[in-house]
């Protein structure tokens, strides 16, 4: 799959399962093992979760701009935003000793994926690139 | 996807609250809105039937720990049942599932809320 598939939804919840729907049926093409595609597919919703409330702070009419890649054996997944930069180095997931309601969702990220990188070397927004080896699981036929 | 809720009140004060749906942050404010009403009538024991919930995240799980700080405040029981494999392996990677009291089914839930407790 040396084409990307790209998906632009605005920012509302209400689009999440949307995504959901779409990546889900995407990894199960590619024969991605079911327990790693719903990772994955938590990963994708819990980003895109964070820019709706973080980035675009509840504006719901601003661009997400998400798009799936498979290179060999990686997914790669980048998720564009045009909204308030934040610095990753200040990112705290949660202290998982502390039961508490909230602050899970970079945990899930940080934890999955192998590879994340938050990148707002630009005007306005975050290019989030996020990489999950899916190993030789994967079918070939739908590379 | 919208969410649906089935709510069953049982005898000796315990209620079920039977969910459909996924639990994202388009449908958990629902739920916590549908669980705020369950800890006001101070019921002994809350049940959430889980088994046609076949996805939730972070926000999701948020609602359910809110379910579970109003057990130790009220100390009254909280217990999940039913959980589908897709939200087990959330709270496996939030390692939730020890803090919880979760049940295979709603009826074994039902017995663990019996003086008895389960069968």
């Amino acid at each position: 799959m040396t084409i990307p598939v790209q998906l632009t939804i605005p920012s509302h919840s209400k689009y999440l399962c949307l995504v959901r729907k779409v990546l889900t049926h995407l990894l199960s093409n590619h024969e991605a093992p079911e327990d790693v595609a719903r990772k994955i597919v938590l990963c994708v919703d819990e980003a895109c979760s964070n820019i709706i409330k973080h980035g675009y702070g509840g504006n719901c009419d601003c661009p997400i701009e998400i798009s799936f890649q498979l290179e060999n054996d990686e997914f790669i997944i980048k998720i564009r935003d045009y909204g308030k930069q934040c610095d990753a180095s200040q990112f705290k997931s949660r202290d998982l000793e502390d039961v508490k309601p909230g602050g899970l969702g970079l945990f899930f990220i940080t934890e999955i994926m192998d590879t994340v990188d938050y990148c707002t070397n630009r005007e306005k927004g975050t290019l989030l690139t996020m990489v999950k080896k899916l190993g030789s699981h994967v079918s070939g036929a739908a590379r | 996807m919208s969410i649906e809720f089935n709510f069953e009140e049982g005898a000796n004060g315990v209620a079920t609250l039977i969910i459909r749906g996924d639990m994202d942050m388009n449908s958990s404010p629902e739920v916590r809105e549908k669980l705020t009403g369950m800890f006001e009538k101070n019921q002994k024991a809350i049940i959430i039937d889980l088994s046609a919930v076949p996805y939730i995240d972070s926000s999701g799980i948020a609602t359910l720990v809110e379910g579970l700080q109003w057990s130790h405040s009220s100390k009254n029981k909280f217990f999940l049942a039913g959980m589908t494999a897709g939200v087990k392996d959330v709270f496996e990677i939030a390692r939730l599932l020890p803090v919880f009291d979760t049940f295979d089914t709603p009826a074994e839930a039902l017995a663990g809320c019996s003086p008895q407790g389960p069968a």
